[in-house]
């Protein structure tokens, strides 16, 4: 067994079974992971794929019908639906992924702080959190962004400040159970000062929650920054961002070009539902009691 | 096949003799319970000297988990002091406390949860040495790896995390993390209570050698009256938080004075179908720590209690035999002995 | 006579590894033992050795991935492990009383002991309100608890954890079952709250000429409150005897191993290896399955050893057996 000859083709076979036992175990994560990792790569390679350039204007080709020329049509300004489509899926993850992050450095050590301390300082960073939460993020979204002004960063600091609450819940819960745990008090008899208990024992077993929420919260962060898009306060024409698309194309619906939002708008929804599933069979395969 | 009883412990040098390298003095420790005061440990006063293994017994309720918390200022006491090698642990700053912890350590009830699931067991049993020596990277993994050797644990373990682990092994690698820096004092909250017999015979076996090799001192708390009778020195019985008797193992355990050890005594099965019991059946229940009585914390289940018994606390006094104390006035008129 | 003959039982658990290979682990092997009226059985054995298994097995109780594969457990001529699961509900609770270890959280957190007392009865047989009230009352009073006809009022959470160990117990007997199997009834208890729970056990046996299978792996417990003694390792009954025989003449080197590594008879400093690590089921050594772990392991013991009959019941499955049987330990 401990031959190394054989060692090397034996490795990857348990990687590729492991996966194969990871996606029976669960199948939600799996479709939601060749969902995310199809979008993810149609934006990497959106160039190499995409017939047209993406913000290229046809002047004689407007609202043309998807065909075998334009695979989705045209919109009102003449640009290829198709490409602009998958060059959202850029746009699209440009806003989550540096969100979510945010997201996450904001909330995860306010989360284990807070946590950690307890009494009066919990008390009133969670009512702050939830006067936070329960005030219409999207509401919140658009003024700020109204104020601000409309670019990606802007959108991208909003959406990450006005999630980070979450996170910080979800720590919190987990350094709330794990502080009266016997491993803090061993790790605090042992002689660990307050910051490294926190940091070497408290943080790499309360993360996991947050990790499994990051999927989801992605999917939040790409609704909102469509919903921003969409209400003309985000990313603005002719940026190929999905919310602007499916805003360019509400006015063609009743007029009866309905590729210009139809489109963009399935593609948010399947992108949404692959995050959703990933985040859900993530929880289900870190949550033990949960396991097969 | 041996007689129950034949274990006594014999140590060379006379323990009397030795320094007290920890003192508890009329400690008290109160908890808030929904605006009701719970009275977990009351004016408890013990000392454990250098070297030596001082059992602790007693039933749910009784307070010992939380003294083996108090000694180690892991809790805060409502009142009194907790003197370690003569420095009184309340008046140390953090730092200074957390400084000390190299000298005195504990070891919990459950392996499984008393190590982070997420480090490997190596990095836990160097960390202590990584917070309270200057050692090398390299000098503390041989260190480990000799500590590794030292509680038999197989070094390959080392790289493994505690879910990879079984109790019995989990239970090793607490002990190597509480002995990395030599203490000279370990506190033991159950150590074998949740393993197996097999499995706790090795780790007494490994506790009773680390104490003869490294002399270190031990504060057992246990409610396995054999694993105690085995390994102490010296027993401490509570009852309510409470100390209802003390003294050397062998004549606690072979003839207790206070009517609750009795009780506690005669309720202990020894694994022998020969060995005759002379059961004495407690009535009643433990009393609320809530509500104490105002007497003798047992009066209310005692066989051989005088009306006198509830009027005030009996004191903890010497009964004359070797240097064991006892919390019972009917010892001094006889009446003490139950009908067993 | 005969209550429950367990014969050849065998349970296999089923499951997938990470790597998503099929592995399967025969967590019984062939176990038989019998309980008698009038007496009380211990079934001993370290952490997953299969005690609880095999109650859960006889009862109807596994889930998955546990199976029961082959074997018979005949209880009343009938076999309860071809039983359908109603006529089983029927049995269980009513014929077969059930004591688990946790009298937490088997009470019913938002229903009174009494209550529950009488839904217990009523599950089986339709009973007057005011006759199946009387009962309960009876009942506890019989489990040794003070004011019985107060605490039909009280709450799960108000009750100590050996007044709620004493619920269960009553619960169990309520419908006079003719037989109890306890799954570790004192684990976690005080010891004197033990001994009252054992002596009620005891006497409730004797004077209903019950029979009783108490699961424990306090050896204590077992030498004073059984009759007979079955001690199992990995799955398999190793040695099975009267409490006398096995406790005095102990012929397995497991038994022999697990009583000297009681701290009553440990030697501290003896230098004896004692126990090592518990038993893969899904990798059990070939023959023997001690026998990685066996002090006098031989060649022969790659093959499986015979049950040895050392008179009276006094089963061993060890080549040796006969070898052991009256040596000191």
């Amino acid at each position: 067994m401990t031959d190394t000859a054989v060692a090397t083709p034996r490795r990857r076979n348990v990687l590729t079974s492991r996966i194969k036992g990871l996606a029976r175990r669960s199948p939600t994560a799996a479709v939601g992971f060749a969902i995310v990792g199809l979008f993810a790569l149609g934006g990497i390679f959106a160039p190499l794929i995409t017939p047209y350039d993406p913000v290229h204007s046809f002047p004689r080709e407007i609202l043309v019908d998807p065909g075998s020329t334009f695979w989705f049509g045209t919109d009102g300004n003449g640009m290829d639906i198709f490409s602009r489509v998958i060059f959202g899926a850029r746009y699209a993850f440009a806003i989550a992924v540096p969100a979510v992050l945010l997201s996450l450095v904001i909330g995860v050590p306010l989360g284990l702080w807070v946590g950690y301390v307890g009494g009066a300082l919990d008390e009133v960073t969670m009512r702050v959190l939830d006067a936070l939460r329960v005030f219409p993020s999207i509401i919140l979204a658009l003024a700020v962004v109204a104020a601000a002004g409309p670019s990606v960063l802007n959108v991208v600091l909003v959406i990450g400040v006005l999630d980070s609450p979450i996170f910080a819940r979800v720590v919190r819960a987990e350094v709330l159970a794990l502080r009266s745990s016997t491993m803090v008090e061993a790790a605090k008899a042992a002689g660990n000062p307050t910051w490294r208990i926190v940091m070497v024992h408290l943080l790499p077993n309360a993360i996991q929650g947050a990790m499994a929420q990051s999927a989801v919260r992605a999917a939040w962060a790409i609704r909102i920054s469509a919903a921003l898009a969409f209400l003309g306060v985000g990313i603005q024409v002719p940026t190929p961002e999905w919310g602007v698309m499916i805003r360019q194309g509400a006015e063609f619906m009743v007029t009866g070009q309905w590729w210009v939002a139809l489109f963009p708008g399935v593609a948010l929804m399947i992108l949404m539902l692959g995050l959703n599933m990933l985040g859900d069979g993530m929880q289900d395969l870190l949550n033990p009691r949960r396991r097969g | 096949m041996n007689a129950i009883g034949d274990t006594d412990q014999t140590t060379a040098t006379p323990l009397a003799e030795r320094r007290p390298i920890l003192t508890a003095r009329d400690l008290v420790k109160e908890f808030d319970v929904g605006g009701a005061t719970l009275h977990a440990v009351n004016d408890v006063n013990f000392t454990i000297r250098q070297g030596e293994i001082v059992g602790m017994v007693g039933e749910s309720g009784s307070g010992k988990s939380t003294i083996g918390r108090l000694v180690l200022s892991l809790l805060k006491q409502t009142s009194g002091d907790v003197t370690f090698d003569g420095e009184n642990l309340a008046s140390l700053s953090d730092k200074a406390l957390r400084a000390l912890r190299a000298r005195m350590q504990i070891v919990f009830q459950d392996p499984w949860s008393a190590l982070n699931p997420r480090m490997s067991v190596g990095r836990q049993i160097g960390e202590p040495l990584l917070l309270h020596t200057n050692l090398s990277r390299s000098e503390r993994r041989q260190r480990v790896e000799r500590l590794a050797e030292r509680v038999r644990l197989p070094a390959k373990f080392l790289s493994r995390t505690p879910a990879e682990l079984s109790g019995g092994q989990l239970q090793r690698v607490c002990i190597a993390r509480a002995i990395a820096t030599e203490p000279e004092l370990v506190v033991l909250d159950e150590p074998t209570s949740s393993l197996d017999l097999s499995v706790r015979a090795g780790i007494l076996e490994l506790l009773a050698e680390l104490r003869r090799e490294l002399g270190v001192a031990m504060l057992f708390i246990s409610h396995d009256l054999g694993t105690v009778k085995l390994i102490s020195d010296r027993i401490i019985v509570l009852y309510l938080g409470t100390i209802v008797e003390e003294g050397p193992a062998s004549l606690v355990f072979g003839a207790p004075a206070h009517p609750y050890t009795q009780a506690l005594m005669s309720a202990h099965l020894p694994p022998n179908p020969r060995a005759p019991l002379k059961r004495h059946v407690l009535e009643g229940e433990v009393p609320s720590p809530i509500n104490l009585p105002k007497g003798c914390r047992f009066a209310s289940r005692c066989p051989v209690a005088l009306p006198e018994c509830s009027d005030s606390l009996p004191p903890l006094v010497a009964t004359g035999e070797e240097d064991r104390r006892a919390a019972c006035i009917r010892i001094a008129d006889g009446g003490n002995r139950l009908n067993l | 006579m005969t209550l429950l003959a367990i014969d050849n039982l065998e349970t296999d658990f089923v499951s997938r590894t990470l790597d998503d290979e099929i592995r399967v682990a025969h967590a019984l092997n062939k176990v038989s033992f019998e309980v008698n009226r009038g007496e009380i059985v211990g079934l001993v054995g370290e952490t997953g050795a299969g005690k609880s298994l095999t109650a859960q097995s006889v009862l109807g109780l596994l889930r998955a991935p546990a199976r029961v594969v082959g074997g018979e457990a005949v209880f009343d001529g009938r076999d309860l492990l071809t039983l359908p699961p109603a006529e089983m509900n029927e049995l269980r609770g009513y014929e077969i009383g059930l004591v688990v270890q946790n009298p937490r959280t088997s009470l019913d957190p938002l229903c009174r002991i009494g209550d529950q007392l009488v839904r217990m009865q009523r599950a089986h047989r339709p009973v007057n309100g005011r006759v199946a009230r009387k009962k309960a009352v009876d009942m506890l009073a019989a489990v040794g608890i003070p004011e019985p006809e107060r605490r039909m009022r009280a709450w799960p959470h108000e009750l100590s954890g050996g007044m709620a160990q004493r619920v269960l117990m009553a619960m169990a007997l309520i419908n006079e079952p003719r037989l109890l199997i306890a799954d570790e009834p004192t684990t976690g208890l005080d010891v004197t709250v033990q001994a009252a729970i054992l002596d009620l056990l005891r006497q409730i046996v004797l004077e209903r000429s019950m029979g009783a299978l108490i699961i424990t792996h306090d050896l204590g417990v077992v030498a004073h409150y059984c009759e007979r003694v079955a001690v199992m390792f990995a799955g398999s009954i190793v040695e099975e005897g009267t409490v006398d025989a096995v406790f005095e003449t102990p012929s397995h080197p497991y038994t022999r191993a697990l009583l000297s590594a009681t701290p009553e008879r440990l030697k501290l400093g003896s230098g004896r290896q004692l126990g090592g690590p518990p038993p893969d089921l899904y990798n059990l050594p070939i023959g023997c399955h001690y026998r990685d772990r066996c002090e006098r392991v031989r060649d022969i013991c790659t093959t499986p050893p015979p049950a040895t009959d050392l008179g009276e019941g006094h089963r061993v499955q060890c080549h040796f057996a006969k070898d052991l049987e009256g040596q000191p330990l």
